[in-house]
């Protein structure tokens, strides 16, 4: 009974081996941090919006459909590699974007928009990035979905790639089944 | 004999060490309570920067770490209390932010093994001196 109660700290051992070594390869990027917002309402906020004289109110704009909200400013260099992705969901697939510029020159700004096309419905001016980290967010570029109940189903850090478009396809076609 | 120079230079590096605390803390932001100040620096060295991760906010010159210390302070500012502030960064940014994790139940085996591990130990080393004696 000792000599087998001996043993057991060798299986444990092997225990902790083999969930580190399953940890080491399956696909995974420990630095992306599960948003804490997930399933929860959209924060509410006010703000400037950059290209119209408007008052941007959150409450107006989520709640009715399907809205897809990225962070984006032109100093982030992904922004720019992500910006077609971006636009493929406003014109392909007619999905309503809303922009958050974050402390971000809205001149240059909307000179960025013209060269490389606006894909947003509306666009709020983040100035001092208070709107962001009502939303947890800690690296631009970040896209967030939110269902037409104004709740945050999915969120991704980083730029959209052909990958993650596809992901966020599949996450809106679940959404729009399961109403 | 070490030279009065060389003493001399020695004496600075070692003060140097002491007051060489390290913070990216900026004047501009430093509050001029010294009781809220303490209470900010506090909170902010228990505070991630989500940015460099393995940094508290504190020594973080991250922007979005500045940006988290002016809240706090505004929060203090404002007459939040800490556990109003812990709870306004947990809520956006989870219980990562936390450099320590919090005591809850699916952090429970994370508190708990080192202490069974430890008395684990013992039991198994005191059980093998026991057995080498008999010999």
């Amino acid at each position: 009974m000792k000599k087998q109660l001996l043993k057991l700290p060798l299986l444990f051992f092997l225990i902790v081996s083999v969930i580190f070594f399953y940890l080491l390869i399956i696909e995974r990027n420990p630095s992306k941090i599960p948003s804490a917002l997930l399933d929860k309402n959209v924060p509410e906020f006010e703000a400037e919006s950059l290209l119209t004289n408007y008052q941007f109110t959150s409450s107006k704009e989520f709640g009715n459909e399907i809205v897809l909200v990225n962070f984006f400013a032109t100093w982030c260099k992904p922004c720019r590699d992500e910006h077609s992705y971006i636009k493929r969901f406003s014109d392909e697939k007619k999905i309503k974007i809303v922009g958050i510029n974050y402390k971000d020159n809205p001149e240059k700004a909307i000179q960025w928009l013209k060269e490389l096309g606006n894909p947003y419905s509306v666009i709020a001016k983040d100035k001092k990035g208070k709107i962001a980290i009502d939303w947890g967010v800690y690296g631009i570029p970040e896209t967030f979905v939110v269902n037409s109940k104004g709740v945050i189903k999915y969120r991704h850090v980083g730029p959209v790639s052909q990958k993650e478009y596809k992901k966020i396809n599949l996450i809106i076609k679940k959404i729009n089944n399961d109403k | 004999m070490i030279s009065k120079k060389y003493k001399i230079i020695i004496t600075l590096i070692l003060v140097n060490f002491i007051f060489n605390s390290c913070f990216a803390v900026e004047p501009s932001e430093i509050l001029k309570d010294h009781k809220q100040e303490k209470r900010a620096r506090n909170i902010s060295k228990n505070i991630r920067c989500m940015i460099c991760q393995n940094q508290n906010i504190d020594d973080s010159s991250a922007l979005l770490a500045k940006d988290l210390r002016i809240i706090i302070r505004d929060k203090i500012k404002d007459g939040k209390k800490d556990k109003e502030i812990y709870k306004f960064l947990t809520d956006r940014y989870g219980d990562f932010i936390l450099l320590k994790p919090a005591f809850k139940l699916n952090t429970l085996a994370l508190w708990i093994f080192p202490s069974i591990f430890f008395i684990f130990g013992i039991y198994i080393i005191f059980n093998h001196n026991k057995k080498s004696k008999k010999i």
